[in-house]
């Protein structure tokens, strides 16, 4: 490794100080002509002297010996790697450190402020895509422009059209331009409101962002809750494992208490657990402290990825988020889950039976089974509260959770409060023609004594319609291929304008109604 | 020679101005608007064309290609989809599941007309494309 001019440091600082290096060597009690061989990096200098010198000159001596500038030569040679076209050689990069560190600095915050503006518009790009609302609009500007285009076309290429015919195709360009310019209007309005922005609203949204980038499944969580397994010696670890290693490995000691939130393990040499948990509420919990402690490295890793993650705030949230992934990972094996989700075709009670997890654990646990060679059903996931407030948003290709306000009220989701603990599903036919089977459960979080209230969440899983035959739920609409609940994704992005249950008015009105689809009961097995 | 096309298109005025061009081409055209009425129109029909749209209500294109390519009376009628979406996903969807040509809105009437004269003359497929 090159040496770091300490020389060179030297030299500077004694220049901004206005003195001679008679004047220094004198104060530090070397000869002149020694401390001009150190300036010039002809003799190597540490130590005691190295420290009269920095107090001589009023600095720290980590300012001479460029420890402090470690961090800054790294971040350098990290950007030479970057742009092949730069001297990657560190000797410069010291150089550059030891003559101008202020130039090295700008420099590097110029990079940032590069890359953060890349980010943000890929970001952008990212959102721009994945919008419902954007995709109505960007549909129905096309088909508008498609169809002024082709009479346009007509009007021209065809001279010989009688006089009531291109009238009547003149016209229709003249309604379809109006049409397009208000679509265009609605769609300017959108960008330069909500989802248009550079950043996400709050840290919850950009976890949201980070998992959904990810599609929901992040191959080192898995490999590392494999080899935490393997060294527990089980094929699914109970929780008096988890306990027992958590005690053994980390010194940590459980207590269940009787109300309030589980401390975070970091804390303490104590765990405390919410007594009011359900046995799988309770094992999980165990088990998210376990990874949180034996994943540390790779969690805080994995969440201060500054593309999506903008604060302190959100990265412990999304460390927070992928311990909850890997407890998941550790719980519920990938391959034994997969083949059992495939021989019970997707039954989230029989899955909970088998694995002794949650009903919203296994939900949850579906959505991540995308390991591109052992696929399993994509999923998209959603979680309401009874005030229909939205939380963990998962979305797949087609099927993508709305991201601000509520979802379609037709949606199961909501519909599952009425029946706590029931399967309610749904066949929901989209505006534009596309099916999906939502599956929604209604779920108590904690136990709780009587005249207490309790903590209720409903929660949705769906998928393309064209995975219903691998699933149980799609069975009820097996007979029909057709059939199902005319819905949408949320009322604003909505073309259905009769429909009963809108919110809010669609930004732009299309031929799409709820009566031109043939309905079919909502099934309730 | 007279050839039947249907067009599933949702969007009429689309729809007037693709009976306007094949029909200036000598061709017979028929269309529906609902992804449901597509495959008892093939049947009444025999088109020797579908040209399908990929957003219909109640069934989508994506669908209506699969059972097309999965009926063994309708394997080889060739399909041109018609989509308001060019991303990559999409076009690689529709030809794992054996579209013959696809074009994207906004199209030009004479790429169209010349995609679809250069289907007719094509003969038919003998095996299905999908998977």
């Amino acid at each position: 490794m090159t040496r770091f001019p300490t020389g060179g440091q030297i030299r500077q600082q004694r220049r901004k100080k206005r003195l001679t290096q008679s004047a220094l060597a004198a104060a530090v009690g070397i000869s002149t002509a020694y401390l001009n061989l150190i300036e010039n990096e002809k003799r190597p200098i540490g130590g005691a002297l190295l420290k009269r010198i920095a107090a001589a000159l009023g600095v720290e001596p980590s300012h001479l010996s460029g420890s402090e500038n470690l961090r800054l030569t790294q971040d350098l040679l990290e950007l030479a790697r970057i742009y092949p076209d730069m001297p990657a050689e560190e000797d410069q990069a010291l150089q550059l450190i030891a003559a101008a560190p202020d130039w090295a600095r700008a420099f590097l915050q110029l990079h940032r402020r590069y890359r953060d503006a890349t980010e943000t518009a890929s970001a952008l790009s990212d959102r721009l895509s994945q919008d419902s609302a954007l995709i109505g609009l960007s549909h129905a500007i096309l088909s508008r422009s498609t169809a002024i285009r082709s009479f346009a076309e007509i009007l021209e290429q065809y001279p010989d059209l009688k006089a009531p015919r291109r009238r009547r195709y003149a016209g229709i360009v003249a309604t379809e331009a109006e049409q397009l310019a208000t679509g265009v209007r609605a769609m300017v309005d959108l960008l330069s409101s909500g989802p248009g922005s550079a950043m996400p609203a709050s840290p919850e949204d950009e976890i949201d962002d980070f998992i959904n980038y990810h599609r929901s499944h992040f191959p080192a969580l898995e490999e590392a809750a494999d080899a935490l397994r393997r060294r527990l010696g089980g094929e699914r670890p109970s929780a008096a494992v988890i306990a027992e290693r958590l005690r053994t490995a980390h010194n940590l000691i459980i207590r269940d208490e009787a109300a309030g939130e589980a401390a975070d393990p970091e804390d303490s040499a104590i765990i405390r657990i919410d007594g009011t948990l359900p046995e799988p509420s309770r094992r999980f919990a165990l088990a998210r402290a376990l990874v949180g402690l034996e994943f540390g490295d790779l969690l805080a890793e994995m969440a201060a990825d500054r593309r999506f993650i903008s604060s302190d705030a959100a990265e412990a949230l999304c460390r927070r988020a992928l311990a909850g992934y890997a407890a998941g990972a550790l719980l519920f094996p990938y391959d034994g889950f997969l083949a059992a989700a495939e021989r019970w075709r997707y039954d989230l009670d029989r899955l909970a039976q088998q694995f002794g997890g949650s009903i919203e654990q296994i939900a949850h646990r579906l959505v991540t089974l995308r390991r591109p060679e052992a696929e399993g059903v994509p999923f998209a996931f959603l979680r309401s509260d009874p005030a229909g407030n939205l939380s963990k948003r998962f979305s797949t290709l087609g099927l993508h959770m709305p991201r601000f306000g509520g979802a379609c009220p037709l949606w199961p989701l909501y519909a599952a409060f009425r029946t706590p603990d029931r399967v309610v599903t749904q066949m929901a036919l989209m505006p534009e023609g596309e099916r999906y089977l939502l599956i929604a459960r209604c779920v108590a979080k904690r136990v709780v004594g009587y005249g207490q209230p309790e903590t209720l969440f409903s929660i949705m899983i769906g998928c393309d319609a064209i995975h219903s035959s691998r699933i149980v739920y799609g069975d009820a609409y097996a007979r029909d291929p057709r059939s199902g609940t005319p819905a949408g994704f949320a009322c604003r992005s909505c073309s259905r304008v009769d429909c009963p249950q809108r919110a809010h008015p669609a930004i732009l009105a299309s031929t799409a109604s709820t009566k031109d689809t043939r309905l079919s009961p909502q099934a309730m097995p | 020679m007279l050839r039947r096309i249907l067009i599933a298109e949702d969007e009429p005025y689309i729809v007037e101005s693709l009976t306007f061009l094949l029909s200036r081409e000598g061709h017979q055209v028929t269309a529906v608007g609902d992804g449901a009425a597509v495959l008892p129109a093939i049947t009444r029909s025999r088109p020797d064309l579908l040209i399908l749209d990929i957003m219909l209500p109640t069934a989508n294109g994506f669908e209506i290609l699969a059972e097309i390519r999965h009926n063994m009376a309708l394997k080889t009628l060739p399909v041109m989809v018609l989509t308001a979406k060019g991303q990559d996903a999409d076009r690689r969807r529709m030809t794992d599941l054996g579209v013959d040509d696809f074009v994207t809105k906004p199209f030009s009437n004479h790429d169209l007309v010349t995609r679809v004269a250069r289907l007719l003359e094509a003969p038919r497929r003998m095996t299905s494309g999908g998977r």
